[in-house]
């Protein structure tokens, strides 16, 4: 019993590191017009970023770059700050593609920077990876609890991703997103700049995407380029589709059905043979997911729901002001 | 003189694999990302055929069909019934599918990594330089032979002008008596078994491990960029520009950037060219989608 329940809070946590990188991208491909195949890369760079920054100095058998050994908090802001930089520097150049041109330029991107992280050993430590990452508040606790207060403390990021995406798509500028997807032409007519905004969004995306990654850096304790392939980025959009493009509560639901539908599977105990057969099923069993949802259920979970404004209200409420 | 043998014969290879996924693009207007996939399922089922004791050659050609027939019925029970519903749906429902093949061959084949057991062979001599062996020499002329036979195909069959004509327009191709259904069903066959077959040569030249599919469909992505979406004669010189490119930057560069350094040559291509190769030839203008 107990091990169910500390396999139930273990995959809760990994749900809700998902699900925050599920509002990120319904962020930016739900409620944006960016289809991004990259995601991968942002949350990478800030999973390495928060990492260079707080991990302890390279050891004699490693080689990394800095290891500072910076409190958490700056390493949370480094994170967030490395994965809005890269996305402004990949956007920089893919922004000005369209739709599936800009799909395989950000997969594209992602790929390099996986390559980079893999090849890279002063940066990196390579494929070996860096080890034994520390914990927030580790020592405060007693070892057997510790993942109670990691899901905490998980939840707590998921919570603030929900805040921040939820304001921006509600602000002026998620509704010039929203304008930009839907028909481009006229949004531009109606005075958005369609480069800034989007540049701006892909910013913001990065960064919330890049903070998730300190939250995988705290749920592994450990950082190798394997964790940061291309799988991770459909992953993510097959969770998102599941849930529900273009809706908020979709996201968030979404990042933990997928990690449930993918990771139950692993609490049943087989043999060494067939476990490797069951890995495989298991990944074909969400295609098949997918590919169901898909059919049946184009809008996901939970529908977009259109914006309906009160114009009459408003005016009131502005003429009081 | 390497630079040569090694870059065409990569350039087979990927101009096969990419040829078929391009017609996919062509036809259906979507990214097929499942195609990789069907490289996967080629190779093995090559191997599980040649195991049984066939020779490589029908070996090669039954992996081939086996993989058409099922990219055929993937069409008939995946992607017919989302078409209606857009690209984003069809693009996701191709990369649930390609998790179904990687799942299932998987579970059958297992993680070890795999070989063709033919026989070993000489390298042959060009102007007394080592040059290829049989097999590559057999690879290139194959890739090259059906590249051709695909331009002869679309150009002067009746199946080849109608394929053409679905992609171009698909009301105006029905309205001029057309079946779309049987001609989108001849071009996933064909599509997928030329998939199939480069899966083949690709496990015939290497090895064969799970992860090819996905390997390849990113440099099948980068090919069909730069060669131009849609476009089937930019991919092709595409295909030849990209693994040129790749075994030239390899030189300046270590051999695990590979995939890399096709992106970044689409890249750099994309930003000059944003409609890709087949602008050279004034393609793609008018594509809307």
């Amino acid at each position: 019993m107990e091990g169910l329940i500390l396999f139930a809070v273990s995959i809760s946590t990994l749900g809700a590191i998902y699900a925050m990188l599920c509002l990120s991208l319904n962020l930016e491909s739900g409620n944006g017009p960016l289809w991004d195949l990259g995601i991968v890369s942002f949350f990478g760079i800030g999973a390495y970023t928060y990492t260079l920054l707080t991990a302890d100095p390279a050891l004699e058998q490693q080689s990394f770059l800095l290891g500072l050994g910076l409190p958490m908090w700056i390493g949370a802001i480094g994170a967030a700050a490395g994965g809005g930089i890269a996305a402004w520097l990949i956007g920089l150049p893919t922004l000005r593609l369209k739709r599936e041109y800009f799909l395989i330029a950000t997969l594209a991107f992602a790929e390099i920077i996986r390559q980079v992280f893999a090849n890279e050993n002063w940066l990196t430590n390579g494929v070996a990876g860096i080890y034994g990452l520390r914990q927030p508040f580790k020592s405060y606790f007693d070892a057997a609890d510790y993942s109670y207060v990691l899901l905490a403390l998980t939840l707590c990021g998921l919570a603030f991703t929900w805040y921040v995406t939820r304001r921006i798509i509600a602000s002026p500028f998620g509704r010039a997103c929203k304008a930009l997807r839907e028909n481009e032409p006229l949004a531009i007519t109606a005075g958005i700049d369609p480069q800034k905004t989007s540049i701006r969004l892909f910013m913001i995306s990065g960064a919330l995407s890049g903070f998730a990654g300190m939250f995988y850096v705290w749920y592994n304790t450990l950082i190798i380029p394997g964790q940061f392939v291309a799988d991770l980025t459909f992953f993510i959009w097959a969770a998102l589709i599941i849930g529900g493009i273009g809706n908020q509560r979709g996201a968030l639901v979404g990042g933990f059905i997928f990690i449930f539908l993918h990771d139950s599977l692993r609490f049943l105990q087989v043999s060494g043979e067939m476990a490797v057969a069951f890995t495989s099923l298991r990944t074909a069993l969400i295609g098949l997911a997918l590919i169901l949802i898909l059919r049946f259920r184009p809008e996901g979970i939970f529908a977009e729901r259109p914006v309906r404004f009160d114009l009459p209200a408003l005016k009131r409420e502005a003429r009081d002001a | 003189m390497d630079i040569i043998t090694f870059g065409l014969i990569s350039a087979s290879v990927i101009l096969l694999s990419s040829v078929g996924f391009a017609l996919i693009v062509q036809v259906e207007g979507f990214l097929n990302i499942a195609h990789g996939q069907m490289l996967l399922l080629g190779a093995y089922s090559g191997l599980f055929l040649s195991n049984l004791g066939l020779h490589i050659i029908p070996a090669s050609i039954g992996a081939a069909i086996f993989c058409g027939l099922v990219g055929a019925l993937f069409y008939g029970l995946l992607f017919r019934p989302v078409k209606a519903k857009g690209v984003l749906v069809l693009l996701f429902t191709s990369v649930g599918a390609a998790y179904v093949i990687y799942g299932v061959v998987g579970a059958i084949a297992g993680k070890r990594m795999l070989a063709f057991d033919l026989p070993l062979v000489r390298a042959m001599k060009l102007f007394g330089q080592p040059f290829m062996t049989i097999y590559e020499l057999a690879i290139v002329i194959v890739a090259i032979a059906v590249a051709l036979c695909l331009h002869l195909f679309l150009a002067y069959t009746p199946a080849g002008k109608s394929i053409r004509a679905v992609a171009d327009n698909e009301d105006l191709a029905r309205a001029r008596g057309i079946d779309p259904l049987r001609t989108s069903y001849l071009v996933w066959f064909v599509a997928s078994a030329l998939g199939g077959l480069a899966g083949v040569f690709l496990g015939i030249m290497g090895s064969l491990h799970l992860s090819m599919g996905w390997q390849q469909i990113i440099i099948i992505l980068a090919t069909t960029v730069l060669g131009g979406i849609g476009s089937l004669y930019g991919v092709m010189l595409a295909a030849f520009v990209i693994a040129f490119g790749i075994e030239i930057g390899l030189i300046f560069v270590p051999a695990s950037y590979r995939s890399g350094l096709a992106f970044l040559i689409i890249v750099v291509v994309l930003l000059v060219k944003p409609q890709g190769l087949q602008a050279l030839w004034g393609g793609g203008r008018d594509r809307t989608h």
